[in-house]
């Protein structure tokens, strides 16, 4: 019973950043139905300047992150704003080698900034702490993570319910030639999400930096991230987030009783399953267009 | 008309007086001024960490070169960048022996990486000394020009087991390994130094390495009771492994392989978690006073390295695997070629550079310790700030 609880606690914390990541994939895809790849470097860069603030110009934590998100924010206004919008009649396929290629050049900034070392980040809260009820336990910082997911998860609902910019961002994703006749400018909307998406992502990857940062830190929870918001549906934020808590308790229910050298890939086998019952997600809307 | 053949006799003596040294320059990548020696390393991806190794060989191969290079030969060192990818190593090391032509290959960063070339240099006979990593393909079977300088991974699992067992009293022992060749090297030696004893792993746990969530890990190796944890993993899994049994309230005894006794670097990324673990590890420490150490520190780092660079241990990998090379070399006097470079390793006995002590046999398929060079590791542990405490003197793995 121990060990079944543990795998749920372990799942839900380590859900939270694939959370993360899912939604700020699916805030992109909303408005441009654009897989972004490009993703986890996004937040990579927000996380080494982070770093950089915190051990080079000793800032205190909350400046630190402040600088980060804004980094984060900028740097997806004018990744919409330099590359995507230049692109000419892209189709999907081109936009997704966009990401692609954005995502390399990220990569290799960071690799050639920073090095390729192993690197942690100063953090108030150590990330090997962690409260125990029972024998049941869970890290501080993954308790921060689950926080901070919560925290998004909440201001985007919101966001999007309640907010201008959030129902412009509907709009333009379910019909961009009315939301331009009604006066929503499709391109400040886009950049919008850009830098909405940036900010939620650079917040998974500064959950993960007290742990250790590489230049490839954000992949694998870039990947789940992705996986998530598949199997969620892609345009569903409620979606992506359950489908990411899910995955991480089944990677973990996985581990603990089943195999421990698949457990990396059972979510994967988990999407493939999902899409081949229910091609468009578990969340997702049907839109049946009448010809 | 009745041809004569007589003005081309000249030219005919010279090419025949010429023809022995045609033949002593036959190998590729020799000339009366240069030797040209290449290897591969990660610069970039996720081994990028282990990059230095091949940077400190070129800052070895310019400290050579100042003192008068090779019996008068200067040492051409191509290095280029594999990202630990085997396919970009095999491309490359083509690319090399192809186009520019290299005379033998050094160190050499990984066991994969490593793997994707060997039948590609062994069919051509180019010799290749020093792989930097402790696999036992390097030598199952021997290969002719194929040097191992690297402690077998088998035998640093044996050495650590074998100290936790009768020095320590230790005798749950539990494996963490990374499921490839490294990792099954490592799990093999403790098995076997266990049977050894009577005593059989209370759990054995493998991770793959995109692998960040080790809970089960951790939950599994708890649930055994070990009182060892033996961590043959890349140094992430290591740290998050330490940091999560940290968090599972946790705590055995760790021990990991060399790969991992980068001290100064483990602790500050594991945040300090990585004191009290014990390593094995194939170089003298670098902060240590022999003097060979102190030499190089103020001969070829000091002098050669970037700025960005680290005095450590994956520093000196770079000077360890190359040091044999450089020795036989210099041996071989003047009419250096492939085969008189393998004569004299064959013949190289006690050789001690800042590493183990090698020793290599004339060629015999059925010994491995023909080619693989070394037996010896020594263990150490890690203390407050990463400095390092010798557990041991070099021990002699049979």
């Amino acid at each position: 019973m121990v060990d079944f609880l543990q795998a749920l606690v372990s799942g839900t914390a380590v859900g939270s950043s694939y959370a993360l990541m899912g939604m700020a994939m699916v805030i992109i895809y909303k408005t441009s139905e654009v897989p972004n790849f490009a993703q986890g470097e996004m937040a990579l860069v927000s996380a080494f300047v982070a770093m950089m603030m915190l051990s080079q110009f000793q800032l205190p934590v909350w400046a630190a992150f402040a600088v980060a998100f804004t980094v984060a924010g900028l740097l997806g206004c004018f990744l919409e704003f330099a590359l995507l919008r230049r692109a000419k009649q892209p189709n999907t396929l081109g936009m997704i080698v966009i990401t692609i290629g954005i995502e390399m050049v990220l990569l290799g900034l960071v690799s050639w900034k920073f090095g390729a070392e192993q690197k942690t980040m100063p953090f108030p809260i150590d990330p090997y702490d962690s409260i125990v009820i029972g024998e049941v336990f869970m890290g501080k910082l993954e308790l921060l993570t689950l926080a901070t997911a919560l925290f998004f998860m909440s201001a985007l609902y919101l966001f999007f319910r309640f907010s201008r910019l959030g129902l412009a961002m509907k709009a333009v994703q379910q019909n961009p030639e009315a939301a331009k006749i009604v006066g929503i400018p499709p391109n400040g909307i886009l950049m919008a999400a850009w830098a909405i998406s940036a900010v939620v992502g650079a917040s998974a990857g500064l959950m993960l930096s007290p742990v250790l940062m590489t230049p490839f830190m954000m992949w694998d929870p870039m990947l789940k991230g992705f996986a998530a918001a598949v199997m969620g549906g892609m345009t569903s934020l409620p979606g992506a987030v359950a489908a990411a808590y899910l995955l991480g308790i089944i990677e973990n229910l996985f581990g603990t009783y089943v195999s421990i050298e698949f457990k990396s890939v059972v979510a994967f086998a988990v999407i493939v399953l999902v899409l081949c019952i229910k091609p468009s997600g578990l969340f997702a809307r049907h839109h049946i267009k009448k010809v | 008309m009745r041809q004569t053949y007589g003005p081309l006799l000249p030219w005919l003596m010279v090419f025949i007086l010429c023809m022995p040294v045609f033949h002593a320059r036959a190998d590729t990548g020799i000339s009366d001024t240069e030797i040209h020696i290449g290897q591969w390393g990660p610069q970039t991806g996720p081994a990028a960490a282990w990059g230095t190794v091949a940077r400190a060989t070129g800052d070895y191969f310019d400290w050579i070169n100042a003192n008068g290079g090779i019996h008068g030969r200067r040492i051409i060192y191509h290095m280029f960048d594999d990202g630990y990818n085997p396919a970009k190593t095999k491309a490359g090391v083509k690319e090399l022996q192809e186009g520019t032509g290299i005379f033998a290959w050094v160190s050499g960063v990984g066991t994969s990486p490593g793997l994707a070339v060997k039948d590609y240099l062994m069919e051509r006979k180019i010799p290749w000394v020093g792989p930097s990593a402790g696999s036992l393909h390097w030598v199952k079977p021997p290969q002719k020009y194929l040097f191992g300088v690297y402690p077998l991974y088998y035998n640093e699992a044996k050495a650590l087991v074998r100290y936790a067992v009768t020095t320590l009293g230790l005798s749950k022992v539990a494996v963490a390994y990374l499921n490839d060749e490294y990792g099954k090297n490592g799990l093999r030696g403790a098995q076997e130094e266990l049977a050894a004893h009577g005593l059989k792993a209370v759990a054995t746990v493998s991770m793959e390495k995109g692998d960040t969530d080790l809970k089960p890990h951790v939950m599994k190796l708890r649930r055994s009771k070990a009182d060892m944890v033996l961590l043959w993993t890349t140094v992430s899994h290591a740290v998050r492994m330490v940091g999560t049994a940290k968090a599972m309230k946790f705590t055995p005894q760790f021990m990991s392989t060399s790969t991992c006794s980068d001290f100064p670097l483990m602790t500050h990324i594991s945040k300090g978690l990585w004191e009290g673990v014990i390593c094995a590890t194939f170089s003298e420490l670098p902060d240590s006073d022999d003097p060979m150490i102190q030499k190089y520190k103020a001969e070829v780092f000091d002098a050669y390295a970037a700025k960005s660079e680290r005095w450590g241990i994956f520093y000196l990998a770079g000077i360890v695997f190359a040091e044999p090379l450089v020795r036989a070399m210099e041996a071989a006097g003047p009419d250096l070629t492939r085969e008189t470079l393998v004569k004299q390793l064959e013949a190289m006995k006690a050789f001690k550079g800042v590493g183990p002590e090698v020793n290599f046999a004339p060629f015999d398929p059925q010994d491995i310790y023909s080619r693989q060079g070394t037996r010896q590791t020594f263990l150490i542990q890690c203390l407050k700030d990463g400095k390092s405490k010798k557990l041991t003197p070099w021990m002699t793995m049979e």
